[in-house]
């Protein structure tokens, strides 16, 4: 069953339209009629099985994977994969989202605040000394205050990532997409992560979290994705899907996922 | 006879710097034609660094230096010294950067590239940082052995150390000596470099171990 979040949660706008979004590997169809929209300021959380492809649609959200078809919206930018679109409608888009990925990807030559601060000079044009606050502050926000002068591989796994969300925070995105923030880390430092994450919710960010965290999934999130075989199958209140899931593929799924 | 092997250590030091600003300069466009996705651009950019490796520094030298006119001038000895050990050495660097590059994980592009960066921010701060890192000590082992192969300048004249060692040797018929010392100087030039390069490398990789 797939409930439109506009039908639930009326009266918010609609930050994230992606429509009819299509994409193969080769011979491979990953996704085929992919349609979701998120709405400002809510959580949406997005659970499958592996291969279902939901790296593939965060990826083509921001443009890392160039879809075969469909638009891709966010925050008004608009691009529609089988036009052509300029460098600028590019990093128009790109910058109105922010990225966390599983493996965190902090830069290793650089100092943590160099790491959140020197994006900010490139992408936003910001001088060295503001952006080196705003770095400082949103460390500060993720209890990394005295992070700041060391690299990147000297921190832990979960101040990494916190890291790495302070560094997509800093150019003020709109949306916020996460990729497995947690899976890669001992289930008591994503503990930390998790937190920063709903913290980062309750302040009211919009935010697609592909995860296997069936609990954060249920206790934050507003709207719950499920995908399978490069589709969606199931969408609407995340607490309604978890109790009486109407597609067998996502019954099959969470008996896996929640025996464990 | 120590005086005649110092004279020609500034030609040895120059013709190696210039070959190696030259092959270093000369590496770039291969570096971009091996990396590109284009077919054509690949393997044009193949062929030229196969053909310039393949080809014997002295043989490069000999054909720039008894071949090559430009308008009805020939090269000089040192002209064609440097560029024959900077095509060869255009091709290896192009491979050493090229090694380096590709070492840096695909992550570190993708992270860039979610951030909005332009290509420019993305090769100038994250991916050309990073594997300038991991490309010096193949760097500095080439520089070491440019130094040495500048010798082979004296087959065409150019006076360097090995040039000048040679010419104190048959005029005096006291070979060996001269040439032990020639050897010590190598030697005690190309120490230091390969300290400093490992120098440097242990402190950039003792902030980024993993
Ligand atoms: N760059 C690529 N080249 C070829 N095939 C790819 C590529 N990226 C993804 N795929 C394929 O697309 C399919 C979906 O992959 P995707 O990573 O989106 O799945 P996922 O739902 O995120 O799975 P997981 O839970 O394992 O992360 C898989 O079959 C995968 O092999
Ligand atoms: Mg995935």
């Amino acid at each position: 069953m797939i409930e439109n979040p506009q039908d639930r949660l009326p009266g918010r706008r609609e930050v994230v339209r992606v429509r009819n979004l299509a994409k193969s590997f080769g011979e491979n169809t990953v996704l085929s009629d992919v349609n979701l929209t998120v709405l400002e300021g809510t959580v949406t959380a997005m659970i499958g099985p592996s291969g279902a492809g939901k790296s593939t649609v965060l990826r083509c959200m921001n443009l890392l994977e160039r879809p075969d078809s469909g638009t891709i919206e966010i925050d008004g930018h608009v691009i529609d994969a089988e036009r052509r679109f300029s460098n600028r409608e590019l990093f128009a888009l790109r910058r109105s989202a922010g990225m966390v990925f599983q493996h965190f990807n902090l830069f290793p030559h650089m100092t943590v605040l160099r790491n959140v601060s020197l994006p900010q000079q490139r992408v936003l044009g910001r001088s060295k000394g503001e952006a080196d606050e705003r770095a400082m502050a949103l460390l500060t926000r993720m209890g990394l205050a005295d992070k700041g002068e060391q690299y990147p591989n000297r921190c832990s796994g979960g101040q990494q990532q916190r890291i790495a969300i302070a560094r997509a925070l800093a150019l003020d995105p709109k949306v916020m997409l996460f990729d497995e923030p947690t899976s890669a880390l001992d289930p008591e430092v994503g503990l930390e992560v998790l937190e920063v994450m709903k913290e980062l919710a309750a302040s009211g960010m919009t935010m697609i979290v592909v995860t296997h965290e069936m609990s954060f999934a249920r206790s934050v999130s507003e709207d719950l994705i499920v995908m399978a075989d490069g589709g969606i199958i199931e969408q609407g209140d995340p607490k309604r899907i978890m109790a009486e899931p109407s597609h067998p593929r996502t019954q099959e799924f969470l008996r896996a996922v929640l025996q464990r | 006879m120590l005086l005649t092997v110092l004279a020609g250590i500034p030609l040895t030091i120059s013709v190696t710097a210039v070959a190696l600003v030259i092959g270093t300069i000369g590496s770039l466009p291969l570096l971009f034609g091996i990396l590109s996705g284009n077919r054509l651009v690949w393997l044009i950019a193949r062929g030229i660094i196969d053909l310039c490796r393949g080809i014997p520094i002295v043989v490069w030298m000999f054909i720039l230096f008894y071949g090559v006119t430009i308008g009805g001038t020939k090269l000089s000895a040192f002209g064609a010294a440097v560029l024959g050990l900077g095509i060869v050495s255009a091709a290896y660097l192009a491979e050493i950067f090229r090694g380096a590059i590709s070492s840096v994980a695909a992550g570190q592009y993708e992270a860039a590239r979610a951030l909005g960066m332009t290509p420019r921010a993305v090769w100038g701060d994250i991916v050309g940082p990073q594997a300038w890192r991991v490309a010096i000590p193949g760097y500095t082992t080439y520089g070491i052995g440019l130094l040495k192969d500048s010798s082979i300048a004296s087959t065409i004249g150019v006076a360097e150390m090995v040039f000048r060692s040679n010419s104190y040797a048959r005029t005096t018929g006291e070979g060996i000596t001269v040439f032990l010392v020639a050897a010590a100087i190598y030697v005690i030039v190309s120490v230091p470099v390969g300290v400093l390069s490992r120098k440097a490398d242990e402190k950039l990789s003792a902030v980024v171990a993993r």
